[in-house]
């Protein structure tokens, strides 16, 4: 969990936002056949992911700031910290699975034919 | 955002089974004492529950439990005759705790059966969570 949860969370953000909103600034770029429109977004992909990643990051200091206060003998709730610490890794596995569709659909799209 | 569900209802029953416990602890550990400072001797402590509403964003809103109160155990104790110690009577007769062993013990076993069971509950919310992410591998 230390190990995690020392990663900052601006890490991520700059990972995963910057090569998204490129991919959105270059895509509007082809003229559109008549009656085909693009979906406008009411809130961008790479800002979803933030949060979904900001989220993540809260959960694991929250667990983190739970589990110190039971070690230094603030807290005598020992279930809060192992269930806080069992959302977080329940939180990170669902992000690394939201990371690996976008890579699989990213590869799905790399293997079209031309 | 809660991704295990009904975890916090389940905290809840966590945290009013072990404060259960605490109070069992609390009854043995005072099953001699003859001197207390509201005077006399110990009384045993009985432990109520009450539920409380959890709202939950985007769900039916559950109860959880909460602790009621902790009141004192009314009944009298046993008197025993002893006028060697320093707590005894005229008559030589000491008060002893109205705790009983064999009700202690029953109650231990229960708190720590509903924390097993409360406990369970939490690995298997935690179990389809997972598998719920393993859809599509």
């Amino acid at each position: 969990m230390s190990i995690i949860g020392s990663i900052p969370s601006s890490a991520f953000n700059t990972l995963s936002a910057n090569p998204l909103e490129a991919v959105q600034k270059t895509k509007m770029a082809a003229p559109m056949p008549d009656g085909v429109r693009l979906a406008q977004p009411t809130e961008s992909f790479g800002s979803m992911l933030d949060g979904l990643v900001t989220n993540v990051s809260g959960k694991q200091t929250q667990a983190n700031a739970i589990t110190q206060q039971v070690l230094l003998g603030e807290n005598d709730q020992l279930h809060q910290s192992v269930i806080a610490m069992q959302e977080a890794s329940v939180a990170f596995s669902l992000m690394v699975e939201v990371r690996n569709k976008l890579v699989e659909s990213y590869q799905e799209l790399m293997r079209m034919q031309v | 955002m809660n991704l295990i569900s009904g975890v916090d209802i389940t905290s809840g029953a966590l945290t009013a089974q072990k404060i259960r416990l605490d109070i069992v602890a609390q009854n043995i550990a005072n099953a001699q004492t003859t001197r207390t400072p509201e005077g006399g001797p110990y009384q045993r402590k009985i432990i109520s529950f009450e539920n409380e509403l959890v709202k939950r964003a985007g769900g039916a809103s559950l109860e959880t439990v909460n602790v009621a109160s902790i009141t004192n155990d009314k009944s009298p104790g046993q008197a025993v005759y002893n006028p060697q110690h320093p707590d005894a009577g005229p008559d030589g007769t000491v008060m002893m705790p109205n705790v009983n062993l064999a009700f202690e013990m029953v109650d231990l076993i229960t708190a720590s059966r509903a924390y097993e069971a409360n406990l369970s509950v939490v690995k298997n919310a935690r179990t389809l969570a997972m598998k719920a992410l393993e859809i599509g591998k």
